[in-house]
């Protein structure tokens, strides 16, 4: 929820509070037919995306955290925890309820530790989220999460496209405090406005074309961390924090864009602090 | 309903209203004069606190309405979710329009302007639903902060509806409390969609 829609929508509560309780609770008492729609939905997002696999669910093989309601729907911070490293080869993340449901596919390499994804995302609807972990034996595994946002992916950035645009490309990497022989949490942030195409221009009131980072890959010298897939549903300014086993070599990043755009930068690896 | 905000509201109106001109996006929720017309500014902003000749209503008014006598005919004229026109082909595209349930959906309906076809066809839907009777209750609605239902409610205010609620908070608002179904643009109004 935009601070906007928080305000007028805490407007009318305290209006309502004032003039009594709220009306009878039939009209959410429709709760089976929503979770036989959402469940439906599911299942057509799953065949599009893995076909006839079977999906187990798991709540130990990855776990999904969001903010059960946001404050911005542009912006849902979320969190993917994958504990048992070793077996990890690969994540999705899927908002069922997005346009375009299919979030962000992360492929594991040598270098990655998987304990702990985060990035962010631009929310839709009220929707389940899914998170998809293929294990080192080929099978799958979901979780899933219940969030409460809405218009994401159409909400405008709030300036002008050329000011969006500028400096598109630049990166920063933070880490956290390395240890000899540890992993060492990564922070990678992008300037890229990530337009999802659905963005109006209220002046022109033309659509600004989508601009999003559709291919991303992170490498401990020649060992991959990961590569991402990206889509529309990423939030701009992407920020990816991961876990990465370092070996003194230099942390490559190449992102590329779905209209042509490259970039590459090299990050001095973090080095042991004691 | 809305006492107190609305008193809030109304004051900084009638101070704002002075120094904005029609047709200018608002910067802020608490001064947005209402337009003598439909208003054919950006369709995403600020909306006035009122609607001449219709009244405004929250998501408990709209329940309540649902479970009185005379059910009000709802109607949702939020935009279709845009398909980006460079959008990868074979990627995954399934928009859905979360909504009151018993609504029907006339995606657009709020344009400014709107082709003299489809706004005549707009009416002529209203009238079918509301079986002719200009004096039953109708809502309208789009997003928070959309200017599409608030136009959609002038059109009908203009057109003779004497029952006209114009609900604001719109989708939002409604599933803040309630359950939202899944709608499927009205039948008739995409057939002859251009």
């Amino acid at each position: 929820m935009r601070p906007t829609l928080a305000l007028a929508l805490g407007l009318t509560l305290s209006a309502a509070a004032l003039s009594g309780p709220f009306a009878p609770a039939v009209h959410a008492a429709g709760a089976s037919d929503t979770e036989q729609e959402r469940a439906a939905r599911w299942q057509e997002i799953a065949k599009s995306i893995f076909g006839d696999r079977t999906i187990e669910p798991t709540d130990s093989l990855v776990k999904l955290e969001a903010p059960k309601r946001a404050e911005d729907a542009a912006l849902v911070p979320i969190t993917l925890t994958m504990p048992e490293k070793d077996k990890i080869k690969a994540v999705s993340l899927i908002i069922d309820d997005n346009p375009a449901p299919y979030a962000a596919n992360f492929e594991f390499g040598p270098a990655a530790d998987t304990s702990e994804l985060k990035l962010r995302v631009r929310v839709n609807n009220y929707t389940d989220m899914h998170a998809v972990v293929e294990t080192t034996d080929g099978k799958l595994y979901e979780a899933k999460q219940f969030v409460k946002a809405s218009g994401g992916c159409s909400a405008p950035m709030g300036m002008s496209e050329e000011e969006a645009l500028k400096g598109m490309g630049d990166m920063r990497m933070k880490f956290a405090d390395a240890q000899p022989g540890k992993p060492v949490e990564a922070t990678l942030m992008i300037r890229h406005p990530n337009f999802s195409g659905m963005q109006m221009n209220q002046v022109t009131r033309d659509y600004t074309p989508a601009r999003y980072i559709d291919k991303l890959t992170v490498s401990a010298g020649d060992r991959k961390v990961f590569t991402m897939t990206g889509d529309i549903s990423i939030a701009s300014n992407p920020v990816i924090n991961f876990g990465l086993k370092p070996d003194g070599k230099p942390i490559q990043v190449a992102a590329g864009d779905n209209q042509g755009g490259a970039w590459t930068h090299s990050f001095t690896a973090p080095s042991p602090t004691n | 309903m809305a006492g107190r905000s609305i008193l809030r509201r109304g004051a900084a109106v009638a101070a704002a209203a002075l120094c904005l001109a029609a047709g200018e996006p608002a910067d802020s929720p608490v001064n947005v004069p209402e337009p003598a017309e439909l208003y054919a500014g950006p369709p995403h902003g600020y909306t006035p606190p009122t609607l001449k000749g219709a009244q405004v209503v929250d998501a408990a008014a709209v329940a309540a309405m649902l479970d009185g006598p005379d059910k009000p005919v709802l109607i949702d004229v939020a935009a279709r979710e845009r398909k980006p026109s460079n959008f990868p082909e074979g990627r995954l595209w399934l928009p859905v329009h979360p909504s009151i349930p018993e609504a029907v959906w006339l995606p657009n309906a709020g344009a400014v302007p709107l082709p003299p076809e489809r706004e005549a066809l707009f009416y002529d839907r209203v009238a079918a639903l509301t079986g002719g009777n200009r004096a039953k209750p109708i809502v309208v609605f789009c997003h928070v902060e959309c200017w599409g239902s608030w136009n959609a409610g002038k059109r009908l205010v203009e057109k003779g509806y004497t029952a006209v609620h114009w609900f604001p908070l719109g989708v939002e608002g409604w599933q803040d409390v309630h359950e939202t179904r899944n709608l499927s643009e009205d039948a008739a109004w995409k057939a002859a969609a251009p």
